[in-house]
């Protein structure tokens, strides 16, 4: 059975219609990239998949489970933790605080919030900033502190929505390497990403959005080859047979 | 480490003194003062829960103080019970209006709850202008029994007023502190910094909203039947007017919104302040003291929006750079 | 007795006070569009043009309709200094502060103005606007009637110098995206404070012409204030024609149920349509959102 599994999702705003019935499937343990142009309608999926509005059609199930519209929080409390692409901190609260926060959605008990919180931030790599206020964070740093405090919800599935744009590449190669960690301690990924170089050596499968629609899915070597996909990239012009050249 | 011990020490100086204060001094004024000084940062410490730790501001929590006051003053008219019980039953109403205003006003945002607490307050108090059964416009004076514990009241000193509001003080403050290490502390705040966030981390707005209300719906009506019983008389103007609503968030914001020492220090500057004021440029309607709230809370607002403890804090950062 | 003409009369008050809430809300609308500040001290601004009428008549026998100019300036510049010295302060702060700022200011002149001039209530004694008209049997008062023509008349020039002069399209532009109408040179920091200008401007027409048949007294903002909330949440945020029709429908709203229901309580019938509009139609009757 899949962790995840999207059947047939639309979802309208008014007219426009930015993801036009999308299958889309995540087994356990796996890390599959969702790309796609700019307004292909990728975020507009996560936020169906994560809560922040109900789709206008199909259904989402997870574990088994039809999450289908239900509110972020409780999709949070089902195993889905995720991330934003403008990060959400609360920036005057302590970093080791705001991971408390995310590790309260599995206890009632400050003694274990913060024990939990202690050993994610190690995990993680922000054990040393545990006492700085978020707002006073590099940009880097708060992407850490977000991508922080969502795995401390204990996920089965974290969903990372552009985590790696505007990061250097020092950065950009130690969230790759994070990533990676995640997938090691058994946390599936979804990630919507625009850096190739990030999207295409991590993940087991790529799916392609264009204009709404899923046009590809496949290993990331197939995809890159895909005429489809460059088309929506690049344009009519240029097609895989001239690549050979 | 010695910041802590530094603390202990200070809050122990602080209860001893508070405990021993109307041993040493038996004039009225300063009792009342310090009556007042403890009832306002109850208040304030009130008002902190929703207003500082969620973030969500109301500019109508006379609602709740009314409403505790009128509770407990009308079941002992009416029914004969202690006001403590009716303080008791007063806290219960207030979590029932905290309820059914607090849903629907939790989904608007910033400036539509601040304006629809303030609606709500001033239907409250008209409501309770028109209703003759509970006084209307006149009020109510309570009617003067013989001095006791259980009647809570008291005629030749101020001295037993003094030590309920000294305990109802330090239940507010206990309260928060619980507040402010838990759970519930945590969430508040994270419901302040950033909403979506805290849903996506299993949050439930709502309720959690809804419960920063309740715990200070119940303390601000604790606070109304108080007063009600060390004033012995209420009427609307004085129990549900917009200034009271007002005075609670400058409290809490002097001294620092969202910690649990701000609406105490808040209260211990403002309080004298304004009591003297009232005494040097004579009552007479002249609200001359509230000119100087007026200016002190755009200067606050303006300069030092997270209040003293946002200006003690700068310091520290400035010593220790 | 209910008859016909009380009804007819009511539904005529009601309308005309209604204009001049109107202009009282497109005001604030226009403050609150511009910047989403909103001016609790909006209500002690409109007592200040109030005043500045009376003293104007008691001091130097200058009737309010030759002193509206007078107060408009006046006000323009309240509202420009406001800016300067509080609000610009203010623009980056936690929003608990940005409330309480013009909240205290609000405080500050109505208490200011309750010392210096007393709280006691004034009238302006036979202006050159004053007596009644028989209209078809009813009777409206020409202060009134003035008045809201007036209104109208300032909501049609103010409407077009919005949408037609660059000036006002520049302001149209700093409120739907400040950064980006500054990176086409407009400079925003001067847009806010012609916005509080004018919003302010707004009140000094409105006092005026209110002094003609109102009571003057350092309380009487409060209650158009929230009036103007009330209005502008109702007209739907950002939208100044919006709140225009608000202010009407509320002065509506708040006749006939004074005349229906119990005067009383036509306050509270006025804040009981700004919670059901908030709770059913967040975006108001005509909001950009």
């Amino acid at each position: 059975m899949p962790l995840l599994e999207v059947q047939g999702l639309s979802k309208h705003f008014g007219g426009l219609v930015a993801n036009d019935r999308i299958d889309l499937r995540v087994d356990k343990g796996e890390i599959v990239g969702l790309i796609g142009p700019n307004g292909a309608g990728k975020t507009t999926l996560f936020n169906c998949i994560a809560g922040f509005y109900p789709p206008t059609a199909g259904n989402v199930q997870f574990k088994g489970e039809d999450i289908t519209g239900l509110p972020p929080n409780e999709i949070c409390l089902r195993g889905i933790a995720r991330t934003f692409q403008i990060v959400r901190i609360f920036k005057d609260m302590s970093v080791l605080d705001n991971v408390m926060v995310g590790a309260f959605s599995r206890t009632n008990s400050a003694a274990r919030a913060k024990q939990k919180a202690l050993e994610v931030l190690d995990f993680c790599g922000l054990a040393a900033k545990k006492s700085l206020l978020a707002g006073g964070l590099t940009i880097a740093d708060k992407k850490r502190l977000d991508f922080t405090k969502a795995l401390a919800t204990d996920p089965s599935l974290l969903m990372l929505d552009e985590a790696i744009a505007g990061l250097n590449q020092t950065e950009t190669a130690e969230a790759v390497e994070l990533v990676k960690k995640v997938r090691g301690s058994g946390i599936t990924v979804l990630l919507v990403e625009h850096v190739m170089e990030v999207v295409m050596p991590i993940s087991s499968r790529v799916v392609v959005l264009d204009y709404g629609k899923k046009i590809a899915e496949d290993t990331p070597e197939k995809v890159i080859h895909n005429e489809e996909v460059i088309k929506a990239y690049l344009g009519d012009k240029y097609h895989a047979s001239r690549r050979a050249h | 480490m010695g910041g802590n011990k530094h603390k202990w020490i200070w809050l122990v100086i602080g209860a001893v003194l508070c405990l021993i204060f109307p041993l040493f001094l038996t004039l009225p004024f300063p009792r009342h003062l310090m009556i007042m000084i403890f009832l306002y940062a109850s208040l304030g410490l009130a008002w902190n829960m929703i207003g500082g730790y969620a973030g969500q501001i109301s500019l109508g929590h006379a609602i709740f103080f009314g409403a505790g006051a009128y509770t407990s003053t009308l079941m002992l008219m009416k029914l004969g019970v202690s006001p403590w019980v009716g303080m008791l039953v007063g806290g219960i109403l207030s979590v029932g209006i905290a309820f059914i205003i607090g849903y629907p006003c939790f989904k608007l945002a910033g400036h539509y709850f601040a304006i629809a607490t303030i609606a709500i307050g001033e239907i409250a108090q008209q409501w309770m202008l028109n209703w003759d059964w509970a006084g209307s416009a006149v009020g109510l004076t309570l009617p003067i029994l013989p001095e006791s514990l259980i009647n809570l009241e008291f005629h030749t000193t101020k001295a037993p007023y003094y030590y309920v509001a000294l305990g109802i003080f330090i239940l507010a403050i206990l309260a928060t502190y619980g507040v402010d290490r838990s759970k519930l502390g945590y969430y508040f705040k994270a419901i302040k910094g950033d909403l979506e966030g805290a849903r996506s981390l299993g949050i439930n707005v709502s309720k959690y909203k809804f419960y920063a209300l309740a715990l200070s719906a119940f303390f601000t009506s604790i606070c109304g039947s108080f007063y009600a019983q060390y004033v012995l008389f209420i009427d609307p103007d004085s129990v549900f007017p917009l200034m009271l609503s007002i005075i609670v968030c400058l409290v809490a914001t002097l001294g620092g919104v969202g910690t649990v020492w701000g609406p105490v220090i808040g209260a211990f500057i403002l309080i004298p302040i304004s009591e003297f004021t009232r005494i040097q440029f004579g009552g007479g309607g002249k609200g001359t003291d509230l000119i100087i709230y007026g200016f002190l809370i755009m200067v606050i607002s303006i300069y030092q929006p997270f209040g003293v403890i946002g200006i003690s804090k700068r310091f520290k950062k400035k010593e220790s750079a | 007795m209910l008859t016909s003409e009380i009804i007819w009369q009511t539904i005529l008050s009601g309308i005309l006070m209604g204009c001049i809430y109107a202009l009282v809300a497109v005001g604030l609308c226009l403050i609150w569009g511009l910047m989403e500040i909103v001016n609790f001290a909006h209500g002690e601004m409109l007592m200040l043009a109030m005043f500045t009428a009376f003293w104007a008549f008691s001091l130097y026998h200058i009737d309010p309709i030759l002193s509206l100019p007078l107060c408009m300036i006046v006000l323009f510049i309240i509202g420009v200094a406001t800016y300067f010295i509080i609000i610009k302060k203010i623009i980056k702060a936690p929003f608990l502060a940005q409330i309480l700022a013009t909240f205290g200011l609000g405080i500050f002149l109505r208490y200011l103005a309750q010392f210096m001039f007393s709280p006691d209530f004034r009238t302006i004694k036979n202006p050159i606007l004053s007596g009644n008209i028989n209209l078809g049997g009813i009777f409206v008062g020409v202060p009134q009637l003035a008045a809201s023509l007036i209104c109208i008349v300032t909501f049609i020039i103010l409407y077009s110098f919005i949408n037609k002069t660059e000036v006002g399209i520049a302001l149209l532009a700093t409120s739907e995206d400040r950064e980006a109408a500054s990176l086409m040179g407009i400079n925003s920091d001067r847009m806010f404070a012609l916005g509080w200008g004018i919003g302010a401007a707004c009140l000094g027409v409105a006092g005026a012409l209110m002094s003609n048949f109102y009571y003057i007294f350092p309380e009487v903002g409060f209650n158009f204030a929230l009036i103007a909330y009330v209005a502008v949440a109702l007209g739907g945020f950002g939208s100044i024609p919006g709140s225009f029709v608000a202010g009407i429908i509320i002065g509506l709203v708040e006749f006939l149920s004074g005349l229906l229901i119990a005067p009383a309580f036509k306050y509270s019938f006025v804040f009981l349509i700004y919670l059901l509009v908030v709770f059913i139609r967040p975006q108001g009757l005509w909001g950009r959102y």
